[in-house]
C-alpha cells in the first residue's frame, strides 16, 4: 500500500476524461452525472458494491453502452459517438469471454487478424503477448483444457496483443479462488506497470483495489464518493458510505455538546469525544476510529478514552480483532498486535483510546 | 466488509455419485428402446426385406431396375432440387428469426416461440390446403404482388415448384429456427462484445464469431429441414398435384396403385438411404467443428 510513485503527483491534462456521463435503465437511473479524470499509465479502481454503476461506466467508457447524457474523451479525442472497434480500449472480462472455437494462439491473435495486421508480424506478436502472461507453451491448447487463472492470463494476452490506449478490466480476478487471486492481484499489476498501460479495473472487493491500484474512485448509487489514492482513501474517507465499505471501523452516533478551541466536544452513548472539525452544537454526528488506531493501553493526555465492554476476540495470526458491545447502530472494533491483547476475555470491561487527530466525524442524516 | 467472493464456475460441475450402479440406470432404456424395436425397426427391416427378397430368394433386380430408369432420376432430381431449396429458404429466413428469438426478453420472446411452435398443432394437410388458398391466381399473394406493382398480372405460383417450395418452407420453418435459438441463447454475448473491443468490425465478427459459433445449430436444422424435405407427400401432392413426381409420390404410387411392392419398398428404401446419409453427415460434420475447438 504505497502512497503512490512519481506519475501520481505529476500535475498533466487527463489522457481519459469521462465528464458528466448519465445513464438510467428503463426509468431507474444507474449513473448520475458522473466525472472521471484518469491520467496516462495510472492504474484506477472503480470500487463499490453490486449495482452501483461500476460496470456500466466501464462499458460506456469501452463502447459497449451509449450513455444518455456526457462526454468521454481519450487522449484528448472526443470518441462519445465511436464505436468499440474503433476505439482502441481493451476490456477483460469477468467472463474472459475466450472464443470456445479458437485456439489459444489463434484468440491472441484475434484482434490482430481482426486490424488487418500484416500476416508476417502476427506470430512474433501473438507470441509477444503470451510470454507477457508466461503461457507461451500453452499456444496449442483448445480453451476448454486451459484452468480459470490461465483463461485469465489468457485474455489478458489478447487484450494487451493489439496495444490499447486503455485497458479495462470487469472484476476479471472474482472467478478465481482466494490462494490464486491474490498472486494474480500481484502479477497483474507489475506487468501493467511495466508495460505503462493506463488501466481501469473494476471491483467490488475492497482488498484488490487497496492492493492494485494508484487511485480509488469508490462508488455508490451511481456517484463517486471519493476518488484518491488508497491510502487517503482509507486514513480519510471523504463520506459514511466510504468509511463503512473500505475497512472496519469503530463507528459511534453523537451529538454535538459545544466546541472546545478547534475541536468538537460530541456526546456518544459510550462516552464524551473530541474530535477536530466543524458542526453547530446539537447536530447529529457519527464518529469513527479505523481499528488500528485504537489502544488498549491507558490514555495519553488529550486523548479520546471510553470504556467498552469486549464481546469478541478474533485472531487473526500477527494481530487480534476485538470486538465490543455497542448501542444499536454504534459499531466499535479495535485492532491490537497478538501479544497485547492477551488476558482480555469476552465480559471484561476495558478503556480503550485513541488520538484526537486520529477522530473521523461526518454529519449524520 | 464486501459480499463475498463468487462461487467458481467449476464447483458446478461435480457429478453424482459413481456409486449408482450401471444396471439400473440401463434398465431405463428398455420402454424406448422396446417401443423402437416394435414400431419403427420390425417395419423398417420388413421393408428392406421386401426390396431385395424375391418368390424367397435375394434379388436386387429392383435396384437394377429403378437405377437403369431415366425417370427415377428425374423423381430423384425432383426430390432433392425441391428439399434443397426448402432447405435454403429455411435457413434464409431462420437464421435472423432465430437470433431475434434469443434476444428478445420475457413476454416478447414466449409470444415469439408460441407463434413458432403453435402452427406445428395444426395439420400439415391443413396449412398446405391455406397454401393453395394463398397461391391462387386470385389469392393474397398475387394480389399484393400486383398491388405492389412488382407484376402486372397475377403470375401462376400454385402447381409451381416455386409455390411448392414457398409452402414447404413455411411448414418446416420450426425445425429450423428452434436449434439455431438453442445454439443462439447458449452464446456468451459478451464474446462479440470482446471481439468488437479487439477492433472487429460487425462484419468481421459475424464471420468470425457468431457463424463459427452457430455453426452446430445451422446443421441440425439443415439436417432436420432437409430430411423431411426429402420425404414430404402431403404438401407436393396438395400443392403441385401429380404431374410433381417426388421419391414419396412414387412409393405411394407403388403401393397403392399399382400395387408394385418390390418397387415401392426400393423407391422407399433409396429414400430412407439418402435421409440417413443426410443426419449421419450433419453428425459427422457437427463432431468435427466441435473437435476442432
Amino acid at each position: 500500500m504505497g502512497q503512490g510513485d512519481g506519475r501520481l503527483t505529476a500535475r498533466g491534462a487527463a489522457y481519459l476524461d469521462v465528464t458528466d456521463v448519465a445513464k438510467r435503465f428503463h426509468d431507474t437511473p444507474v449513473l448520475e452525472g458522473l466525472d472521471l479524470e484518469v491520467r496516462a499509465g495510472e492504474f484506477v479502481s472503480l470500487l463499490g458494491p453490486s449495482g452501483c454503476g461500476k460496470t456500466t461506466l466501464l462499458r460506456i467508457i469501452a463502447g459497449l453502452l451509449a450513455a444518455d447524457r456526457g462526454r468521454v474523451r481519450l487522449e484528448g479525442v472526443d470518441i462519445t459517438r465511436v464505436p468499440a472497434h474503433r476505439r482502441r480500449v481493451g476490456v477483460v472480462f469477468q467472463s474472459y469471454a475466450l472464443f470456445p472455437h479458437l485456439s489459444v494462439a489463434d484468440n491472441v491473435a484475434f484482434g490482430l487478424r481482426a486490424q488487418g495486421t500484416p500476416a508476417r508480424e502476427i506470430a512474433p506478436a501473438v507470441a509477444r503477448a503470451l510470454a507477457l502472461v508466461r503461457l507461451g507453451h500453452l499456444a496449442d491448447r483448445a480453451i476448454f483444457a486451459l484452468s480459470g487463472g490461465q483463461q485469465q492470463r489468457i485474455a489478458v494476452a489478447r487484450a494487451l496483443a493489439v496495444r490499447p490506449k486503455l485497458l479495462l478490466l470487469d472484476e476479471p480476478l472474482s472467478a478465481l479462488d482466494r490462494k490464486l487471486r491474490e498472486t494474480m492481484r500481484m502479477d497483474l499489476r507489475h506487468l501493467l506497470r511495466d508495460l505503462d498501460i493506463t488501466a481501469i479495473f473494476v471491483t467490488h472487493d475492497q482488498d484488490e483495489a487497496l492492493t492494485m491500484s494508484d487511485r480509488i474512485a469508490v462508488m455508490n448509487a451511481g456517484r463517486i464518493e471519493q476518488f484518491d489514492t488508497p491510502a487517503l482513501v482509507y486514513a480519510q474517507p471523504a463520506t459514511p458510505f466510504v468509511l463503512d465499505f473500505v475497512g472496519m471501523s469503530t463507528r459511534l452516533r453523537g451529538r454535538v455538546a459545544g466546541a472546545d478551541g478547534d475541536l468538537l466536544v460530541i456526546d456518544t452513548a459510550a462516552g464524551r469525544v473530541r474530535a477536530p472539525g466543524h458542526a453547530a452544537a446539537g447536530a447529529n454526528v457519527l464518529v469513527a476510529v479505523r481499528p488500528e488506531n485504537v489502544r488498549l493501553t491507558l490514555a495519553r493526555e488529550g486523548d479520546n478514552a471510553v470504556t467498552l465492554k469486549v464481546r469478541d476476540h478474533v485472531f487473526l495470526g500477527s494481530k487480534l480483532l476485538l470486538h465490543f458491545h455497542a448501542s444499536e447502530g454504534d459499531h466499535a472494533v479495535a485492532e491490537l498486535p497478538a501479544e497485547a491483547g492477551q488476558g482480555v476475555a469476552p465480559g471484561d470491561a476495558v478503556t480503550v483510546s485513541w488520538a484526537v487527530d486520529a477522530t473521523l466525524v461526518y454529519a449524520d442524516a | 466488509m464486501p459480499e463475498a467472493s463468487l462461487a467458481t464456475p467449476a464447483a458446478h460441475t461435480a457429478l453424482a455419485s459413481p456409486r449408482v450402479r450401471v444396471d439400473s440406470m440401463a434398465l431405463l432404456v428398455v420402454p424406448g428402446a422396446l417401443y423402437l424395436a416394435i414400431a419403427f425397426a420390425a417395419p423398417l427391416a420388413l421393408l428392406l426385406i421386401a426390396s431385395v427378397v424375391r418368390d424367397g430368394h435375394l434379388a436386387l433386380d429392383g435396384y437394377a431396375r429403378f437405377l437403369a430408369d431415366p425417370f427415377s432420376w428425374t423423381v430423384l432430381a425432383n426430390t432433392l432440387r425441391a428439399a434443397g431449396l426448402t432447405t435454403l429458404i429455411c435457413v434464409l429466413v431462420g437464421y435472423p428469426t432465430a437470433f431475434a428469438l434469443a434476444r428478445a426478453r420475457g413476454a416478447v420472446q414466449s409470444a415469439l416461440l408460441a407463434a413458432l411452435i403453435l402452427p406445428l398443432s395444426v395439420g400439415v394437410v391443413v396449412k398446405a390446403f391455406a397454401w393453395t388458398i394463398l397461391l391462387r391466381t386470385d389469392g393474397v399473394v398475387n394480389r399484393l404482388l400486383v398491388g405492389l406493382g412488382i407484376v402486372e398480372t397475377p403470375v401462376r405460383l400454385l402447381f409451381t415448384e416455386t409455390g411448392l417450395v414457398l409452402g414447404a418452407a413455411n411448414v418446416f420453418l420450426p425445425f429450423m429456427v428452434l436449434p439455431i435459438f438453442a445454439v443462439v441463447k447458449l452464446i456468451d454475448p459478451r464474446l462479440e462484445e470482446s471481439a468488437a473491443t479487439l477492433g472487429a468490425s460487425p462484419r468481421y465478427r459475424f464471420v468470425h464469431v457468431t457463424l463459427p459459433l452457430t455453426m452446430p445449430g445451422v446443421i441440425a436444422g439443415v439436417a432436420f429441414v432437409f430430411s423431411m424435405s426429402i420425404s414430404m407427400y402431403v404438401i407436393p401432392t396438395l400443392l403441385m398435384g401429380d404431374r410433381f413426381k417426388t421419391l414419396s409420390i412414387l412409393i405411394a404410387r407403388s403401393f397403392l396403385f399399382m400395387r408394385d411392392r418390390a418397387m415401392g419398398s426400393t423407391v422407399a428404401v433409396v429414400l430412407l438411404l439418402i435421409a440417413v446419409a443426410v443426419v449421419a453427415a450433419s453428425a459427422i460434420v457437427t463432431r468435427r467443428w466441435q473437435a476442432a475447438r
